[in-house]
């Protein structure tokens, strides 16, 4: 709240209004984290059980359509969770509202940036070369 | 005067002193009415000692049963001892329903009856066709009704435009030379600043002043400051002598167990195991009047069958209800009695006694909530600019005694009649006359005097003498002889103000200093209700002499008027009890004995 | 950032320690914060030694004898004396609650209080509760209805319909819980915290209440209502046993219920 100001305390509370969204995000955080359950535990079972295979093996798992595809989601749901629980952080912890929206657009295009590596680094096992 | 305090400067239509139940309602009324209104609190509203009320507030719904006004205005004027006025009781009861309703309607959540309707219970005193049978009359929110209201009320008066004022304590009441209400002198807690409110109409709602006794079920902040308020402008107090013990305060703490545990079946027993209360009244037996009640308890714990090794209390038991009736519908007091008592009410009895509960007495009104005063042999010459509703207020419909629930209903329909009355006769926006800096000199050198007190003795301990010499010398029974001594003794506090030493200067937040005007206003009230103790040689309501015990209506079917000199001198006068009712619907009912 | 740490000017000061009178048997410390406002000072934790042998059983209790026999000066609300008026929330012990229904019993050792936490400090105990209060108002707290109340008579309401709102109606506004949650501490300017929407949710149970969606439509908000990360602070918290965690978790349902 601005020092000093001579707004009243109803009108600081109001401020800008409800924002008329928060429920969407909060839904997608709650499905990205069921999903992620069933997922992680895949995806740990099946580095531990790939932990001493070569290279051809991990590579020859991968290109089974359904090990793919359980990765893109596991993958997509993970950086997509982690984005949302990220921006959660940063606007409860970060307050100057320039620095906020920096760490803001960060976060969006990091997770961004991860997801699509990821996803193309999937992509190209699976479809060899 | 050590410095000169700046003045800040507000006018308004309406500037309503309380922001209890009636001072929200009144408030409400007149912003309704489109007055400017402003509504000045010592404390945050919904900390108002309105609060506590428990048990209910009484009206004729007659949602459980058949009911009547006409029976609410019978039960009153003798739970009063014919002490009060019978066309103010008529407008109560009358508009009590209407006035229940409209908290129903702001959103008040009552407890339910099985067809939706608002729950009622039987309560003390309040009975159906004149005294025949016990009435379900009380309308309740579970045991937390007082909270439910007040909450009801302020959120109400965050819709209307209305300017509060929090946490600004009333010092002074500024009253002109024709003896005119022009507005309230108030000091900011906040940020110690003064301010002067000017208004065309003020309305004290400041409540009781329950504190000037050792034990009582008052909040801290009941201290009565409107009162004393009247008493530094030269005007009277009405009935201060009938103060009102609750049987059942929380032995020792002093905390208040509601009579709703009564109405939900709960009663008192002595050392021998006995429901006394059948001796003392055979047909409302434990829901008999609260001073009748007091009396009982008192006289068994003097004669030797009160409970515990000193036996000076009594039990209420209510372990014998269903837990799922005391879960449903006093929950507040299971709660109380195991913070206080260490008691669970579902197995163990309430160990309580009489204690302080509500004064009768207060500033003298007509039924529209105007102040009025004993003036040129007119005893209802109107205070112009003046208002009082609340317990504040004597209208009076409480007489020697009230009825439990009927504070509640006091509280919302005077409130009401206030903010009828102003709309009729407050124009908004009228012209206000300056008002001379003499006026506003003399509220702030007391002021400053008691900012700046450098004596001996400490708020707390004459405060300390002041509430045990209350205690001791103006209880549930009085003697002359202690009454006699009563007054000496609560002269010699009052004699001991100007030693009082005040430790704190600052003027923000200086609560030393709010204690210190607080008191000043306490042993006012004090020494008149003691003087007017002595004065009054009957028993009637709650005003019990063992050495006059009976009613003498030939010589004191009247009110007792009440001035305070800076001297420290009691002045006493009388005013004339309406014997008549307000409109041709119900007749006078004339005195007779008052048996429960 | 948020801070973590206190700003210079709130460093805590050592006090002044006052001795019980000699001959108290029973002596326990009660270390109280104290600031002034008009010197300005860094504020400070004095020292009361009290004979628990002539005090009351409450905390609350405790700090009128102080106030009453050793120091006047000491500052906090209180009224009722009886857990209902909310006026006398405080830290005890390190916990936000009732000064008047705290037992001295029920704390080891001294008895630490201090204000309400995150609260701008007026004077000793005495915190500033505006922007709670405004928050408070800007939920709209009372019953809006279009279908007009009968004339003549009460909005029936069931027994079941009327227990809905058991467990919210009775809350005293003491801002114990809002003030006991770390999300409110960070972002109190926009967040309206577990009271708040204990009441907004009291409003939207209310089964005579006509305004449901313009109450959720308020609330949709990342800030008003989801900056609560039930950390339940609040539900341990309040003094008189209410569940505010629960009731925004039921506004939470509620958003989602009309979405999916």
């Amino acid at each position: 709240m601005t020092e000093g100001s001579l707004r009243t305390p109803l009108a600081k509370v109001r401020g800008l209004g409800s924002a008329k969204n928060g429920t969407h995000h909060f839904w997608l955080q709650r499905l990205t984290a069921l999903a992620l359950v069933p997922l992680t535990i895949w995806f740990a079972f099946s580095v531990a059980s790939l932990a001493t295979a070569d290279f051809p093996t991990v590579l020859a798992w991968m290109r089974s359509p359904l090990s793919a595809v359980l990765m893109l989601s596991f993958l997509l749901a993970g950086f997509w969770h982690m984005k949302l629980g990220l921006q959660v952080v940063i606007e409860d912890y970060v307050h100057g509202e320039w620095r906020k929206i920096t760490c803001l657009i960060l976060n969006n295009l990091i997770s961004i940036f991860l997801a699509l590596t990821a996803t193309l680094a999937v992509l190209k096992m699976l479809l060899g070369g | 005067m050590s410095q000169a305090y700046e003045i800040v400067d507000h006018v308004y239509d309406v500037v309503v002193v309380g922001a209890g139940g009636s001072g929200l309602r009144a408030t409400m009324g007149a912003a309704q009415a489109g007055l400017k209104t402003a509504c000045i609190s010592k404390v945050f509203p919904t900390r108002s000692h309105t609060v506590a009320a428990q048990g209910g507030i009484a009206a004729s719904l007659g949602n459980m049963g058949a009911d009547d006004w006409r029976w609410h205005m019978y039960d009153t004027v003798k739970g009063a001892d014919w002490l009060g006025d019978q066309d103010a009781i008529e407008y109560m009861c009358r508009e009590a329903p209407r006035a229940v309703l409209e908290l129903e309607h702001m959103g008040l959540p009552f407890s339910r009856t099985e067809e939706g309707k608002i729950y009622q219970r039987a309560f003390g005193g309040m009975t159906t066709n004149y005294g025949e049978g016990t009435a379900l009359r009380t309308c309740a929110a579970a045991d937390r009704t007082g909270h439910a209201i007040l909450h009801t009320l302020y959120q109400q008066s965050l819709r209307y435009d209305t300017d509060f004022f929090i946490e600004y304590f009333a010092m002074d009441l500024l009253m002109d030379e024709d003896g005119v209400c022009r507005g309230v002198m108030t000091w900011n807690l906040t940020d110690g600043t003064i301010h002067r409110f000017r208004a065309q109409t003020v309305v004290l709602a400041t409540g009781g002043y329950g504190r000037t006794y050792f034990s009582c079920t008052s909040a801290h902040t009941c201290t009565g400051d409107g009162n004393a308020m009247m008493l530094r402008a030269g005007l009277p107090l009405q009935d201060m002598e009938f103060v009102q013990f609750h049987p059942t305060g929380i032995y020792g703490a002093g905390c208040l167990i509601t009579e709703g545990v009564r109405g939900e079946g709960g009663f008192l027993v002595n050392s021998e195991g006995e429901r006394f209360m059948e001796r003392y009244a055979p047909s409302a037996k434990d829901l008999a009047s609260r001073d009748v009640v007091s009396r009982s308890m008192t006289i068994e714990i003097r004669e030797g069958r009160g409970i515990g090794p000193n036996k000076d209390h009594i039990l209420l038991h209510l372990d014998h209800l269903d837990p799922a009736i005391i879960e449903e519908r006093l929950p507040g007091i299971a709660e109380s009695a195991r913070i206080f008592a260490g008691v669970d009410v579902t197995k163990e009895a309430i160990p309580v006694l009489p204690t302080v509960h509500y004064n009768m007495g207060g500033i003298q009104t007509n039924y529209h909530g105007e102040v009025v005063n004993l003036k040129d042999g007119d005893p209802d010459s109107i205070v112009p600019g003046l208002m009082a509703v609340g317990e504040a207020a004597c209208v009076s419909v409480h007489g020697a005694n009230r009825l439990g629930s009927n504070s509640l209903i006091d509280l919302v329909v005077f409130g009401r009649a206030a903010g009828l009355r102003m709309a009729d006769v407050v124009t908004p926006g009228a012209a206000q006359p300056d008002l001379p800096k003499s006026m506003d000199d003399a509220v702030m050198a007391r002021f400053d005097k008691m900012r700046h007190a450098s004596g001996g003795t400490s708020t707390a301990a004459i405060r300390d003498k002041m509430q045990r010499t209350m205690q001791n010398n103006c209880a549930v029974f009085r003697t002359g002889e202690v009454l006699e001594e009563g007054q000496k003794l609560i002269d010699d506090v009052w004699a001991m103000m100007p030693d009082i030493g005040v430790s704190d200067r600052s003027l923000i937040w200086n609560s030393d200093l709010v204690e210190s005007l607080e008191l000043d206003n306490l042993v006012r009230q004090a020494v008149v209700t003691m003087h007017a103790a002595a004065n009054r040689k009957e028993s009637r309501g709650g005003h019990a002499r063992e050495d006059y015990p009976d009613r003498d209506d030939e010589n004191w079917m009247k009110h007792t008027l009440t001035w305070f000199g800076d001297d420290g001198k009691v002045a006493i006068d009388y005013r004339p009890v309406h014997s008549y009712t307000l409109t041709d619907d119900v007749q006078y009912f004339p005195p007779k004995a008052r048996v429960y | 950032m948020v801070e973590f740490n206190l700003p210079a000017n709130s460093k805590i000061k050592g006090g002044t320690t006052h001795k019980a009178a000699a001959g108290a048997k029973n002596v326990r410390d009660f270390k109280v914060y104290r600031y002034d406002p008009d010197s300005g000072e860094n504020p400070r934790v004095d020292t009361y030694e009290v004979d628990m042998d002539e005090c009351g059983p409450m905390v609350l209790d405790a700090l009128i004898k102080i106030k009453n026999e050793i120091d006047p000066t000491v500052t906090f609300r209180r009224s009722c004396r009886e857990g209902i008026c909310g006026s006398c929330a405080m830290n005890i012990d390190g916990t936000n609650t009732l000064a008047c229904t705290k037992a001295c019993d029920e704390v080891k050792g001294d008895v630490k209080i201090y204000p309400l936490p995150h609260l701008e400090v007026v004077k000793d105990l005495v915190g500033d509760l505006t922007n709670f209060y405004a928050q408070y108002a800007s939920i709209k707290p009372w019953l809006v209805a279009q279908t007009p109340a009968p004339p003549d008579g009460e909005r029936l309401q069931s027994e079941a319909e009327r227990k809905e709102i058991d467990g919210l109606y009775e809350c005293i506004l003491c801002a114990c819980c809002s003030t006991a949650c770390p999300s409110y501490w960070w972002n109190s300017d926009r967040y309206l915290g577990p009271a708040v929407l204990l009441q907004a949710y009291r409003w939207l149970v209310d089964s005579r209440d006509e305004d449901q969606g313009e109450r959720l439509d308020n609330l949709e908000d990342p800030f008003r209502l989801y900056r609560c990360h039930t950390i339940m602070n609040c539900t341990n918290t309040c003094p008189k046993g209410l569940n505010p965690a629960k009731a925004i978790a039921e506004i939470k349902k509620m958003m989602v219920a009309r979405q999916v």
